[in-house]
């Protein structure tokens, strides 16, 4: 069984939800479409207040000339109003809200059950599709996978990762979506396959989900594309961080401060493949995804895994699915290790959104810190090998020059250190903030480096 | 809606506490613990009580009206330091003396340092070998008390190093180290019984409290400068299984080499650490004055701990 090398550790997995087939949302009265379901800079709305528009259909273009993506209504009715609306942290953003009248979708959406499985040829075509279609990296980062599955020149993509680890706690809908929809996953596979030059694909799965990983190696066989194949991965968290998933799969190591590419690798998340797969073989663009409504103080009956739609209030989700239960301290929305507690249940689903995670105070309410006793745990489960007592010394004493030496800029925030700290020391809290002081120095450092370079130019002239 | 809490990730944490680990070291020690109290009677039992109510009391004491900072009794380190230093005095050392040295332990060792986690050096040794040199009378008087269960062969009388040390390889001779293995009458009360602190050993690392680099590099390093000066001459050096079972090689490697605080937090430089120990372990027996060297060993490098730790990073991902 495969694994990565350096760190980790062993939440219990709490998959209460695994078995919980996957329902089909309904629709609420009104929708509010985030401009910010990707990474980048926010899509510009292409629609005015007052138009009607279908599901699927475009109402907000990229930003130009930056990275961003398309996106797409999720349902068909009356645009009512362009304002800003409250995330899930609180912070504004541009939202579109619709009125939902009926359910009619774009033209040319094929909604049929069918399985399209011959692969396009056209590489520049297909990724325009994808562009097109809006799609996301699913797996939390949600950058836009045109771009992702378009190496720059120079580079090329040796190995296709699928990310169906799922190595966060509690969450089951990519388990589920393996289970139900693995012949369509494959397919998405292959359609990447191809996009990246026929490169062999490995479908990495978490030996926790056995179900899942007999499914998707099932319809590998059935559908017998060339050089794909699944690997059982050992459970351990973070088994599905990039870096580790790279590491775990093909023995590689991705360089400090460089892309996955540079180690020849594209990782992307299954529920990225099927969003793929229904882009370029439907023509549907990413306005659905599957969520898990799951926690410790959630009976197992009240436990679901919905399709759900972009734009639906997460606590319209949360009064359908019965109320938010007793005894609920904290909602998260994404696993307990590295998803966000969210301070606004008013904020609506965006492609990105994974769960509904109600977690007890017992299991979530933070022990008071004591003193480090230097037991070394942290630096034992940093899959980064960083020595995260250090950082947390050196961001208490604003070193930033030693920070850097000691690699904070290479913590990928998965909070294997805080996690396993017995005096219970907030020690990520501290280091994404010194992180992200370090970034800014680094950032700012190239930037000078790169005008006295062109200054240099200019001068010779 | 109640009120929800709302920080930053993660949102879960692992049940381990300082105080559960600490419980788990009290779990390790109580095998041998037990073992010195049958063997050694009312006065292991007197000095243990001393020492851990002295260790708790001063800690507690210290942290509320010098320091004026919460107590931090409850994490239970001041309990380890109390039955470590107990069983590293000879059970017939009086209890005053062994007041004294808890509050080397505690007050100098641990608390003018800043507390848990802030001290250079490991407490109990610290106390331990504060007590070898301000009292070595009381540190090196090896009779044995009586106790609940009588040592079919109870003697008052060196230890095995103490012999070996005033009568070189002959007196000890004959030593059957299956019996010393279970039952090594003489020294330190936690030196007993080799067995008692091996299950120790296992408990701590089944419940992953420590990992095996320190204890093991400090077995081997023994066995083999052992084995090098037995070579050269066996007609003056023991053989290294002697030097493994003998004195508080096994107490030291185990329970105090291993104190979280006061050892490298890489696994590369815990085995520094480990070697060094050895190392200086058998130099200060075989060329040193004293019979027994680990003590000093351990607390040489204690200070040395810093500088390993300047050094020694583990590797980093996508680095070389």
């Amino acid at each position: 069984m495969k694994t990565f090398r350096i760190g980790g550790v062993h939440p219990h997995d709490s998959k209460i939800s695994r078995n919980c087939a996957t329902e089909v949302l309904p629709l609420p009265q009104t929708v509010y479409i985030s401009m910010a379901q990707h990474l980048g800079a926010p899509a510009v709305p292409c629609v005015a207040v007052g138009d009607k528009v279908k599901a699927g259909q475009i109402i907000a273009e990229p930003a130009p000339r930056a990275l961003s993506a398309y996106v797409h209504s999720s349902v068909s009715g009356t645009v009512k109003s362009i304002a800003p609306r409250k995330d899930i942290s609180g912070n504004s953003m541009t939202h579109i809200e619709i009125a939902v009248e009926g359910d009619e979708w774009a033209e040319g959406i094929d909604l049929t059950p069918e399985l399209v499985t011959a692969i396009p040829s056209d590489r520049a075509e297909t990724l325009r599709k994808i562009q097109m279609g809006g799609v996301v990296g699913l797996g939390g980062a949600t950058f836009p996978a045109h771009i992702k599955l378009n190496p720059p020149a120079g580079s090329k993509a040796e190995c296709l990762i699928l990310n169906g680890a799922e190595c966060e706690p509690f969450l089951t809908s990519d388990n589920r979506i393996m289970i139900e929809r693995s012949r369509e996953i494959v397919v998405g596979a292959a359609i990447m396959q191809m996009v990246l030059g026929g490169c062999p694909c490995r479908i990495g799965i978490e030996e926790n989900k056995p179900e899942a990983i007999a499914a998707m190696r099932s319809a590998v066989r059935e559908l017998a594309y060339p050089d794909i194949e699944v690997v059982v991965l050992k459970k351990k968290y973070p088994q599905g961080g990039e870096k580790q998933l790279i590491n775990a799969v093909m023995g590689r190591e991705v360089g400090s401060g460089q892309l996955p590419i540079s180690a020849g690798a594209v990782v992307q998340n299954v529920a990225t493949s099927l969003a793929v797969y229904e882009a370029v073989q439907k023509s549907k663009p990413l306005v659905t995804n599957t969520m898990t409504i799951t926690g410790d103080c959630l009976p197992v009956e009240r436990q679901h895994n919905y399709l759900f739609r972009i734009g639906i209030p997460l606590s319209w989700i949360a009064e359908y699915a019965g109320g938010v239960p007793e005894g609920a301290a904290k909602i998260v929305s994404g696993g307990p290790m590295m998803g966000k507690a969210i301070s606004n249940l008013d904020a609506c689903t965006v492609k990105g959104t994974s769960s509904l995670l109600y977690l007890s105070a017992k299991t979530t309410k933070r022990v008071d810190s004591s003193a480090c006793i230097r037991c070394g745990r942290c630096a034992q489960a940093c899959p980064m090998g960083l020595e995260p007592f250090l950082l947390n010394k050196l961001t208490i004493n604003k070193m930033l020059d030693e920070l850097e030496a000691n690699a904070v800029q290479d913590c990928i925030s998965c909070g294997s250190c805080q996690f396993s700290c017995p005096a219970g020391i907030p020690l990520l809290d501290n280091i994404n903030m010194s992180k992200g002081q370090v970034l800014g120095i680094i950032r700012a450092r190239a930037a000078a480096a790169r005008a006295a370079a062109e200054a240099a130019k200019a001068n010779q002239k | 809606m109640n009120k929800l809490l709302v920080s930053p990730s993660p949102h879960i944490h692992t049940k381990a506490s300082t105080r559960s680990l600490m419980l788990d070291v009290v779990i390790a020690m109580l095998p041998a613990t037990v073992v010195s109290v049958l063997f050694y009677g009312w006065a292991e039992l007197l000095l243990l009580a001393v020492s851990v109510v002295s260790c708790v009391a001063l800690e507690y004491l210290v942290t509320k009206f010098l320091l004026r900072r919460p107590s931090t009794v409850g994490d239970l380190s001041a309990v380890v330091t109390g039955i470590l230093l107990a069983l590293n005095v000879p059970p017939a050392c009086p209890w005053w003396v062994i007041l004294i040295g808890a509050v080397f332990a505690i007050g100098v060792t641990k608390l003018t340092f800043g507390g848990i986690g802030q001290n250079l050096f490991n407490p109990a040794i610290a106390g331990r070998v504060f007590l070898l040199v301000s009292f070595p009378a009381y540190m090196t008087d090896w009779t044995v008390t009586n106790g609940f269960i009588h040592a079919t062969d109870a003697i008052s009388g060196p230890t095995l190093l103490g012999a070996y040390a005033e009568g070189g390889v002959e007196a000890i001779e004959g030593v059957n180290y299956l019996h010393t293995l279970f039952l090594n009458i003489g020294g330190s009360a936690g030196e007993i019984s080799a067995i008692a602190l091996l299950a120790g050993f296992v408990y701590l690392l089944a419940r992953k409290v420590i990992r095996p680099h320190i204890t093991l590099s400090i077995w081997f390093t023994v066995a083999a400068i052992s084995l090098i000066f037995w070579l050269a001459n066996p007609a003056k050096y023991p053989d290294p299984i002697f030097a493994l079972l003998s004195g508080g090689v096994l107490l030291g490697s185990i329970f105090m080499a291993t104190d979280y605080v006061t050892s490298p937090m890489s696994d590369k430089g815990g085995i520094i650490f480990g070697v060094g120990i050895g190392v200086l372990t058998v130099l200060i027996r075989y060329c040193g004055a004293y019979p027994e060297g680990v003590s000093f060993a351990i607390l040489i490098m204690n200070s040395v701990v810093p500088l390993i730790n300047k050094f020694c990073h583990q590797k980093k991902y996508g680095r070389k």
